[in-house]
Parts: structure tokens; C-alpha cells; sequence
């Protein structure tokens, strides 16, 4: 049988004392995706990879991993296939980078052979030699990346993997991130604050606001809610709601502004003329669009964090 | 086996060995002060003086010793955040079980080197016979884990707090507890009066004649009871540290 979804969490849910940090989630990974993890600062997308991972114990629900549901005793094997790169890089900083990469080499008992191609991929050949200690932030958060693509996993989660990496870095892992699937046949979850972010990497989203997955689905999806629309201003809102709707349009009414779906041009002109010919004073004819942003921030109630 | 290998691995350039030898040489720097010159009585009884006094010596030094083991094998952990990769990788019971092994080897050759020392300047001295093997044997075991049980409740603070000021202190409070005790008793329930409780000589200062008699101990039910506690706060402290470990999450 198939896996359908490589990650599959059920009601899962952490509490903290009195703080549900993450609440009742089902968050379903399909295989081969780049799965955008999205959310403010503080929803509970770290906390819910953690989980994902066994670093931290859900208050409630349950985890399945590759069709397989995790619990203490197969949590171990579970993971054998997994890389992950939580907060902020893993690392001995009196060892090299290429020593650091020996110990989880043996550890997950892959060939050596594979220190030197992830060394590669993340471009730290040259730097193999010195000491973690002596890297730059950006540096270490490539030797993190390797540490996790050192087994070559089928699953990869990665949270907030540009932290610190300058603008060509952030650019760079975000290419690397979107060419895993193809290349390596890898899944990805990758979480991040940053919708722009996401929108480069992921192909399938989820959206977490204060602990509860708001949205999940795929990015076009998500894209097609971002839809341009027509905004009406005039002296008599109610009246004009009743003719569109005799019409058949969809309206909505936002504050003194009627919306509806953007229509072209020689159908504005037709409607506007219908309107002043039934009386009505136009005030504003103007066109809206909602963006991403503008989704992201009605899913998750914040006007932060972008 | 992987993972206690890779323990040593770690601490590759952490110098942990020297700090245990720069701890170890100060005993052997008093060694060579405190029992040059010895007398017709010290070259007697010089045997018995020696395992006399490396327990006192052990008593005040080694719980800092201890702390300072602890400390340097978890602290790598801390800094480079690397529980949370470890824990994916491995159980947390095994990667404690690997670090405790670790230092009990390190104490065992530690130990060693300082039996191996003593014994060879009690030779190059000219102490009188050899020394009682049995009682060495006996008291290098018993030493071992007397230090062992302090390193397990020093590793357990080490690794849960990331502040390392934390089990140093306590590491630190056991040497001055340990230093108070020797002054009081011959042997205590306390881990950190371990290395009193395993000495097997004793010694009797005889205020008129103004001279010590040493004698291999006979334990008393309390103090047998005492060399046993040693054996129990080991178990204790590795039990618990383990599960806090385990439990503990990131």
C-alpha cells in the first residue's frame, strides 16, 4: 500500500501549564512536496516540529510518519530516515566541520563518502578543515543543512533554515530547498515566519496562528484566494447590494465600499451607466487586489511577523 | 559501542585529560613535599600511611574533580545545541549511558595513574616490604566508586542545566562538606564523605607519646553500612539522572 502523507499528525496538541501552544493540529505532508510551514512568531510552529521529531511530548493526539504511527519504542527507526534542523544549528565548535559531520555519519551509519557530497552541496569543502568555533553564522547554518542531508533522508524538516544567512545565502538555500525533491526525492517541511519566503520555496502551505492550523493546502490554492476585485462607493449602499444581487453578482460589503469579482472594462462602464441611470451618485470606482500578505494576515489575525 | 566511541571522539582537543592530570599532579607535587624525609616509624608503617592519606587527599579534591569531569562532558553538548540532533538519532537513555561509561573509564585510569604513582614513591622512599595488594586492590575499588557516584550526581547536573555555574557550585560545596567530615568523622552516609567511608586504614594520634599509629580498619555495622551507601548513591544518582534526562524535553 502507498503512503498517502509522509507526516500525518492527529489532534495534536502541546500544553505548556495553561498554554496550548499548538491545538488540536492535522497537519498532512504529501510525499515529494515542499511543504511551507507558516506562521507569526510564537504559533507554534516550532514546538510542532519538535513534536514531529520526539523532542518534545504531545499533550494529545498522535504522529504518523511515513504510515507508520511513532510512539516511544519505534520513534528511533522512525527518524533513521529523517534529517532535521531545529532553531539553530547542531554543532561541537572545537571540532571541524568534517569531524563534526563524522559523528552523525556514524551515528546514522551512512557511507563516508557522503560527507564529502553534502560538503559539496552547501559549499563548505573549503572550510572542511577548521574549526566549527571559527565559522560564521551563516557558515554554521550550512554546516547545519549538511548535518541533516548527510543520511540523504526521504524526509527533511527545517526550521527557519535562512536564519542568518545574508541575502545570496537566504537566496541560495531557498534554491537548493525547492531542487531536494527532484533531485534527491526528498520531502521537505520547512517552516518559516516569511510568506515571501515560503512562496519561493513551498508547493503545498500550511498556516498556523496561535497553535491551530488555519490553512492547509497548496500554494496555487492559496494563490487563487488572492483574486483582484472591483470596490464601489456610492450614496445608496443598499440599493445598489440589492440590484447587483438581482443580477446574480457576488457582493460583499466592507465598511461604506461594496466588492465584488473584477470585471473588464466595458462591463464597468455598462454598470456604472445602469447605476447613475437609476439615480445612484457614484463616489469611488476602484480596483482592489488582496494579496498573499492580505490572505496570510486574515488566516492569522496579525498584522506582524511578514 | 558506536556512541561511547564517538564520547571520546567529542572531546577531542577539550583537554580533558589535562585537566585530570593537572588535578592528579597537584596530589603528586604534595606527595613529593608532604613524605620526603621520611622516619624509621614512616618507613614502617609507610604503606598504610599512603592509603591514609590519598583518602584525605581524595576526599577534599576529587568532588571538584568530579564536577569538573561532568562538567567538561556535558558542556560540549550545551554549547553546540546538540541534544536536539543527538535525541534523533539516538535514544537519550543511550547518550546518557555513553557519557557516564565515559567518565568512569576516565576516573578508572585516572585512579590508576594515581595508585601507579604513590606506589612507585613509596618504593623509590624506600617504604619497608611491598605494598598489601589485597588492600590496595580493595581500596582502588572502592575509591572508584566512591568517585563514580559523585561523577553520576555532578554528570545529572551537568547535563540538565546549561549553566555550568550550577553543578560547578555544587561540585565546589561537596569539596568544603567533604573537608568538614574529615575533621569530624571516619566515615558518613553523605556521597561526598564516599571516599572517608572507603578508606580502610585508620589512624590514632596519640596526644601523650605525640605520634600516629596507622591500622587497617575493622568497619563497624554503621560504617559497613556506610561503604554500602557508597554502592546505593551511585545507583540512585545514574537511575535518576538518567530518567531527568530522558524526560527532560527541548
Amino acid at each position: 500500500m502507498a503512503v498517502q502523507n509522509l507526516i500525518e499528525t492527529t489532534n495534536l496538541t502541546k500544553q505548556y501549564g495553561k498554554i496550548r501552544c499548538v491545538n488540536s493540529l492535522h497537519m498532512q505532508v504529501p510525499p515529494g512536496a515542499v511543504y511551507g510551514f507558516l506562521g507569526p512568531n510564537g504559533a507554534g510552529k516550532s514546538t510542532t516540529l519538535k513534536m514531529i521529531l520526539g523532542l518534545a511530548k504531545p499533550t494529545d493526539g498522535s504522529i504518523t510518519l511515513f504510515g507508520t504511527k511513532m510512539n516511544a519504542r519505534n520513534r528511533i527507526s522512525l527518524l533513521s530516515d529523517t534529517g532535521s534542523l531545529i532553531e539553530s544549528p547542531s554543532y561541537y565548535g572545537h571540532l571541524t566541520g568534517e569531524e563534526n559531520l563524522h559523528i552523525l555519519q556514524t551515528l546514522k551509519g551512512c557511507p563516508k563518502k557522503n560527507i564529502d557530497e553534502v560538503l559539496r552541496i552547501v559549499r563548505l569543502t573549503e572550510a572542511r578543515k577548521k574549526k566549527v568555533s571559527h565559522y560564521s553564522l551563516g557558515m554554521k547554518q550550512r554546516l547545519g543543512l549538511a548535518a541533516a542531508l548527510l543520511g540523504f533522508p526521504k524526509l527533511l524538516i527545517l526550521d527557519e533554515p535562512t536564519n542568518g544567512l545574508d541575502p545570496a545565502g537566504i537566496q541560495e538555500m531557498r534554491e537548493l530547498i525547492r531542487t531536494l525533491p527532484l533531485e534527491y526525492g526528498m520531502t521537505v517541511v520547512v517552516s518559516s515566519h516569511l510568506l515571501s519566503e515560503i512562496d519561493q520555496m513551498a508547493d503545498h502551505v500550511g498556516i498556523i496562528s496561535k497553535g491551530r492550523l488555519v490553512y492547509q493546502d497548496t500554494l496555487d490554492s492559496l494563490h487563487s484566494h488572492a483574486r483582484q476585485q472591483l470596490a464601489l462607493r456610492t450614496d445608496q449602499t443598499a440599493t445598489v447590494l440589492s440590484l447587483l444581487k438581482q443580477d446574480g453578482i457576488e457582493v460583499e460589503k466592507e465598511e461604506d465600499y461594496l466588492l465584488f469579482p473584477m470585471v473588464n472594462d466595458s462591463c464597468t462602464a455598462h454598470l456604472c451607466r445602469r447605476l447613475i441611470q437609476q439615480g445612484v451618485s457614484l463616489y469611488r470606482v476602484e480596483k482592489r487586489e488582496k494579496s498573499l500578505e492580505d490572505i496570510f494576515l486574515k488566516l492569522t489575525g496579525k498584522e506582524e511577523s511578514l | 559501542m558506536k556512541t561511547l566511541q564517538l564520547e571520546f571522539y567529542k572531546i577531542k582537543r577539550r583537554k580533558v585529560w589535562l585537566t585530570m592530570l593537572a588535578m592528579l599532579s597537584a596530589q603528586m607535587l604534595w606527595g613529593l613535599w608532604a613524605l620526603r624525609n621520611p622516619g624509621d616509624r614512616e618507613l614502617q608503617s609507610g604503606w598504610l600511611v599512603l592509603l591514609y592519606d590519598l583518602s584525605m587527599l581524595d576526599s577534599i579534591m576529587l568532588p571538584t574533580m568530579m564536577s569538573i569531569l561532568a562538567s567538561r562532558l556535558a558542556d560540549i553538548e550545551h554549547k553546540g545545541c546538540t541534544y536536539k540532533q543527538l535525541k534523533t538519532l539516538r535514544s537519550a537513555g543511550s547518550l546518557y549511558h555513553a557519557k557516564a561509561v565515559c567518565g568512569f573509564l576516565i576516573i578508572a585510569v585516572m585512579l590508576i595513574i594515581q595508585f601507579a604513582f604513590f606506589i612507585s614513591l613509596g618504593y623509590y622512599l624506600g617504604y619497608e616490604g611491598n605494598p598489601d595488594l589485597k588492600y590496595y586492590l580493595l581500596s582502588y575499588l572502592l575509591k572508584l566508586t566512591a568517585n563514580l557516584s559523585l561523577f553520576l550526581l555532578q554528570l545529572a547536573l551537568s547535563m540538565l542545566f546549561a549553566n555550568q555555574m550550577i553543578p560547578m557550585a555544587a561540585g565546589l560545596g561537596g569539596s568544603m562538606t567533604a573537608l568538614l567530615l574529615s575533621f569530624v568523622k571516619t566515615s558518613s552516609f553523605l556521597p561526598w564523605g564516599g571516599n572517608l567511608s572507603a578508606s580502610l586504614v585508620h589512624a590514632d594520634w596519640n596526644p601523650d607519646a605525640r605520634i600516629i599509629t596507622y591500622f587497617y580498619r575493622t568497619f563497624s555495622t554503621r560504617e559497613q553500612a556506610a561503604v554500602v551507601c557508597i554502592f546505593v548513591w551511585a545507583a540512585i544518582f545514574y537511575v535518576s539522572g538518567r530518567i531527568m534526562f530522558t524526560r527532560r524535553e527541548l
